[in-house]
């Protein structure tokens, strides 16, 4: 008997070794362990054998099934494994090709400028500050400390829409409806549109600006200088210098234009910087306390801080843009290389 | 600005090199735009004279020059030139001579004859007729009025050895429109002392001014200074060559000794003067009065002007002689035959002469000058150094006595602050030393007393009046570079950031982008024929626009009051560049005339425009970013067919947000599209930002999510082809109630032998579900009833 049953074992080991489908296993299952399987006929056999060896030959059958079934798992689960392996080899697809998707879009280089500006500018207290475009002459100008006939008007031409009313030359016009209508301390930059007629390679007559103020006790030109160093680290790089050159605009005294180092050659000199290391990007000065007066600001008490850059030019410097006409074609393979 | 190095050098010793001066006044606030003709041009090129001409033995059309260049011993030259004589002075390029050209010069022989160097043409010498009398012949440029000795290097006589500085002068530094004005900053910046020009000349006691001319002013505000002198026996003859040389250093033309000097005094001092012939005045009077309507003057230009009353002529005893500070008239100029001249030398108001000559559209070198403003003492140091010229060069008997009639207030005006004002406003601590030094040194006469500081300016510095033009004044001489980072140290804090608005416009520029459309830029004027282009009514409001005066061309002569031209203009010019898809949009305001008169300010509505086109591309695609664009901003809008008379008729919709309409969406009316020579089709949005953020609603409420099954359930009903989506669906939602989760269509079929004419099938997907318990069928087959009975009712829909 105890040979009858290691033979069994032996013959079922041979079986689940060669059976490579889940059919065939199950086959193999039931014809050793089902019902009317090679193991059950065995054990109706035990009434042949002698009493007293029949506990010792129930524990080999049980022991014999125990393998058998063990062995049988394992291989059903080796083949269900298979099974699945090679279906998923099947449904293999080229990962190389594309995914389904929306395509993003992409802003314009002036809003990516704008942005990263703003987020600067916010981030270190100021507010947004806006006004409209088709603007009256006393905020474009005469609050600025530019009264009509001044020579100073000849520094920017202006459309006019009538004698009172022109499209800003500059965004200066919201500091001063901002200053009329607000206490100091004040933080803000005014980004938008504004306009002069002049129209070639490096300006359009439609052109965007962005304006900083600053009006508090206790703030200085050293103030500024700082203020514009931190931008242009953040706007550039970090090792950005930043450099005042005397100038004049009618609203600051003293007034500056502002160089910082060039990115592109780090101060060496290259066909951006035009050799000199340096680049214009900003105009910028401590507001005259006559624009703080006309503002109904106290020009005693507070100083005023101003800046003001273009938008474009920037976005031509940091984008390497040649010509300036370009960010008005609007062709989307020029516009989707900002994605 | 242009100014000679040499001119300069007149009134400073300069002991620098003209880069390290250009580079000086840069730090000091006077940017150089350039240098011009800094170096010599041409190299061993001299002046010579032909002492012996012979023919060439072996060429007809060679000759042999024997020239006197100054060396003793004659240079031999052969030439080709039949131009030339023995006795002619000519420019005479030696062995290894550099010509403007850039071509060197050296000895050779010509048909076996030595020659050491060439006869040079004007143009050889970069030379015109204008710069020089007989640079413009073929052949020889011959020199014979030449007084330079023999010998004398040509860049002496063409004075290319100057070099000229092209200074850009800021609006407040009107002085400095002049070469003694910039002379005073140059001394400044080389710590050097200012020679003041020269004033001397002898007057002819037998003749008085006063019995030569009467000056009355008759507008005192217009004219708060008019000072005049006379000259008698002129000769009008060409000016000295130092006068000439000058006056071509700045790009002048010479034209004759008393205009030449009336120039230079310009450019010199920075007074404006104007000479009048005695003759041309009509009972010796000069009368500066305003004009009178309609009066009219015929200028030097020899164009008539008519003018009014806001302008200051130069009369005579009966009519205009000039438009006061920008122009003579044709008849009382100088002429070969004047004898007799009256010089003016006036401040006339700065503002007035910008209104005037912008009215008249006539400018002036003199225009230019008066319109950056001219202080009270200009007039009588242009007038003196003017007298002295005409001493100096001989070119007239000069009067006794200077005509001066003075109105203004010509008192100093002084400022009176603190160093340590000054030092606020620079933050830092500039010694109080060096803030005098500096002031005084500009001739801003300061005192320090008891911690006062009072500075009195000078009258050509009419620009400084409080602490912080004298903290410009100190900090532009001190050095910028002192000026160190400090970040808002004294500030106060303040809380920056967006307002819900701007992040708003953050929020629609991200799903514009997620949505896959570009951001474009386009300008913000336009042109009027735009309405026609997009057939807008004649008397639609969109037509009224803001104008633009003077704009630069009719394509940019109004502001735009619709973003649709623009949007369907950049799909058209990307579609004509053969771009095969395109997916745009734009934020930007547009400009709404509140009334007819243009002195109110327009409306500026933010508008965004979305537009696209591609094989990909439908009324529906569109209408997919518009909607998920107004489900960011928490608005579920209704769409109703629009006629917008640039739109596709059955395939545009307007969009309202309950009442609100915030704009609409279509396909562009293909002969719109046809306009822009576009064949395919193109899909536009515009929407109100303004209403949008009205409209939107970014709040969320917290709802229940049910844990029970639902039952889903798809009818299909026959309905009338012009019923809308829209409607069907809203009326299943009333049907279905609060049962009723989820609806939408997802099939229309349409076969008329099955379903009739102008029929259409339409398959619709009901999903029921409560929060608190399973739902059975009988209570759904209930809602469907009801929703196939108001189906029925509605729009006579049959189920299929």
């Amino acid at each position: 008997m105890k040979e009858k049953i290691a033979k069994l074992i032996e013959q079922a080991k041979l079986a689940i070794e060669q059976s490579h489908t889940l059919a065939v296993i199950n086959n193999v299952k039931v014809k050793f362990l089902g019902k009317s399987g090679e193991l059950t006929q065995l054990l109706r056999g035990m009434k042949d054998v002698p009493q007293e060896e029949r506990p010792m030959v129930g524990k080999y059958v049980n022991e014999a099934r125990d393998i058998i079934t063990k062995l049988t798992d394992e291989k059903t689960e080796q083949l269900t494994q298979a099974e699945i392996d090679e279906k998923m080899l099947k449904e293999s697809v080229d990962i190389t090709l594309d995914g389904k998707k929306q395509e993003r879009g992409s802003l314009h280089p002036c809003s990516l400028v704008t942005n990263e500006i703003v987020d600067i500018f916010t981030s270190l207290g100021f507010t947004i500050a806006q006004g409209p475009e088709v603007e009256l002459d006393k905020f474009c100008f005469q609050m600025l400390n530019i009264p009509p006939d001044h020579p100073a008007r000849d520094m920017q031409d202006t459309f006019y829409i009538s004698d009172e009313v022109l499209l800003r030359t500059h965004t200066s016009s919201v500091q001063a409806r901002t200053m009329l209508k607000t206490k100091p301390p004040i933080r803000i930059v005014c980004p938008g549109k504004v306009y002069r007629p002049d129209d070639d390679a490096t300006h359009s007559p439609m052109f965007q600006q962005i304006e900083g103020l600053v009006v508090d006790e206790n703030v200085t030109l050293c103030d500024l200088k700082g203020l514009l160093e931190t931008f242009a680290q953040r706007l550039f790089d970090a090792s950005t210098k930043v450099r005042f050159r005397p100038s004049f605009f009618p609203f600051t005294e003293p007034s500056v234009e502002v160089d910082v180092s060039c990115s592109v050659c780090h101060g060496k000199g290259c066909r951006i910087c035009k050799g000199t290391g340096w680049i214009e990007i900003l105009g910028a000065g401590v507001v005259n306390p006559k624009v703080l007066d006309n503002c109904g600001i106290d020009s005693k008490k507070y100083k005023g801080l101003a800046f003001g850059m273009g938008i474009e030019r920037i976005a031509m410097i940091k984008y390497g843009i040649p010509d300036m006409r370009i960010l008005f074609e609007n062709d989307v393979r020029f516009l989707k290389s900002f994605k | 600005m242009k100014v000679s190095l040499s001119w300069l050098k007149d009134f400073v010793d300069i002991d620098v090199t003209v880069e390290a001066l250009a580079e000086k006044l840069v730090s000091a606030g006077f940017e150089v735009e350039e240098i011009i003709a800094a170096s010599k041009t041409m190299k061993n090129v001299v002046l010579g004279k032909i002492v012996k001409l012979d023919k060439h033995p072996d060429a007809d059309k060679l000759q042999i020059c024997q020239i006197d260049v100054g060396k003793g011993e004659p240079v031999q030259i052969v030439t080709g030139a039949q131009n030339v004589s023995e006795g002619d002075l000519v420019p005479v390029a030696l062995d290894n001579s550099l010509l403007p050209t850039g071509q060197v010069i050296k000895k050779g022989k010509l048909r076996g004859v030595v020659s050491n160097g060439m006869l040079c043409s004007g143009e050889e010498l970069k030379l015109t007729e204008e710069d020089y009398e007989g640079a413009g012949v073929y052949g020889i440029m011959l020199m014979n009025k030449e007084k330079y000795p023999i010998g004398t290097d040509l860049n002496d006589i063409f004075s290319s050895d100057d070099a000229i500085l092209d200074v850009s002068v800021t609006a407040n530094r009107s002085d400095c429109n002049s070469v003694l004005g910039l002379a005073r900053e140059v001394a400044t910046v080389l710590k050097k002392p200012l020679k003041m020009p020269k004033i001397s000349f002898k007057t002819n006691k037998n003749t008085n001014v006063n019995d030569i001319v009467k000056v009355s002013v008759k507008d005192k505000e217009l004219c708060p200074r008019y000072m005049a002198a006379a000259v008698t026996d002129v000769k009008i003859e060409p000016s000295s060559d130092y006068i000439q040389k000058r006056l071509k250093s700045v790009g002048l033309k010479p034209i004759n000794n008393i205009v030449d000097i009336t120039n230079f005094i310009r450019v010199e001092i920075g007074q404006p003067m104007h000479a009048f012939d005695r003759e041309n005045l009509a009972g010796g009077a000069i009368v500066p009065r305003r004009a009178k309507k309609g009066e009219k003057i015929v200028a030097l230009d020899e164009k008539e002007y008519e003018l009014d009353e806001t302008m200051l002529v130069i009369c005579d005893g009966e009519k205009p002689c000039a438009v006061a500070g920008i122009m003579g008239g044709v008849d009382s100029g100088i002429n070969e035959n004047t004898k007799t001249i009256v010089f003016e030398s006036a401040k006339f108001l700065r503002d007035n002469i910008r209104r005037t000559s912008r009215k008249l559209n006539l400018r002036s070198d003199s225009s230019f000058r008066y319109e950056r403003g001219i202080d009270f003492e200009s007039q009588k140091l242009g007038l003196l150094r003017a007298l002295s010229l005409i001493d100096q060069f001989g070119y007239g008997k000069i009067a006794d006595g200077i005509i001066d009639e003075l109105a203004g207030d010509v008192s100093t005006k002084t400022v009176i602050t603190s160093v340590e004002e000054i030092n606020s406003i620079l933050g830092i601590e500039v010694p109080k030393e060096v803030v005098l030094d500096i002031l005084n040194g500009l001739q801003i006469e300061s005192k320090l007393e008891k911690g006062v500081l009072k500075c009195v300016c000078p009258a050509f510095r009419d620009d400084i009046e409080n602490a912080n033009d004298l903290a410009e004044e100190v900090i532009r001489l001190y050095g910028y570079d002192k000026i160190v980072g400090t970040l808002l140290r004294g500030g106060n804090q303040t809380l920056g950031g967006k307002n819900r608005e701007q992040q708003n416009i953050d929020i629609i520029k991200e799903v514009c982008v997620s949505q896959g459309m570009s951001e474009t830029l386009t300008y913000s004027f336009t042109t009027p024929k735009c309405f026609d282009t997009l057939m807008i009514a004649k008397d639609d409001l969109r037509r009224d626009t803001v104008k633009l005066l003077k704009p630069l061309g009719e394509d940019l002569s109004v502001m735009r009051t619709t973003l649709a031209y623009s949007m369907i203009a950049a799909l058209a010019s990307n579609n004509l560049k053969s771009n095969k898809k395109a997916r745009l949009f734009e934020i930007a305001n547009i400009y709404l005339p509140k009334n007819s008169n243009a002195t109110d300010l327009p409306d500026e509505v933010n508008t965004l425009a979305m537009g696209c086109y591609g094989a990909d591309e439908d009324f529906f695609t569109i209408k997919g970013s518009v909607e998920v664009l107004l489900a960011k901003f928490g608005i579920n809008a209704e769409y109703k067919r629009a006629n917008i008379n640039y739109l596709h008729k059955g395939r545009s919709a307007e969009i309202y947000a309950g009442k609100e309409r915030l704009g609409y969406l279509g396909e562009v009316h293909p002969q719109v599209a046809n306009a822009f020579d576009v064949s395919d089709r193109l899909y536009i949005a515009e929407i109100d930002v303004d209403k949008l953020n009205k409209a939107a609603d970014f709040s969320y409420a917290f709802a229940a999510i049910s844990s029970y099954p639902p039952i889903e359930r798809d009818i299909a009903i026959v309905v009338d082809e012009s019923v809308l989506a829209g409607d069907i669906l809203a009326c299943v939602r009333k049907g279905g109630g609060n049962l009723l989760v989820d609806t939408k269509i997802f099939d229309i079929y349409r076969n008329e032998s099955v379903i009739g004419k102008d029929k259409k099938s339409v398959a619709i997907n009901l999903v029921f579900r409560l929060a608190d318990r399973t739902l059975t069928d009988d209570e759904v087959n209930a809602k469907i009833n009801r929703i196939l009975n108001k189906l029925s009712g509605e729009f006579g829909a049959q189920q299929r």
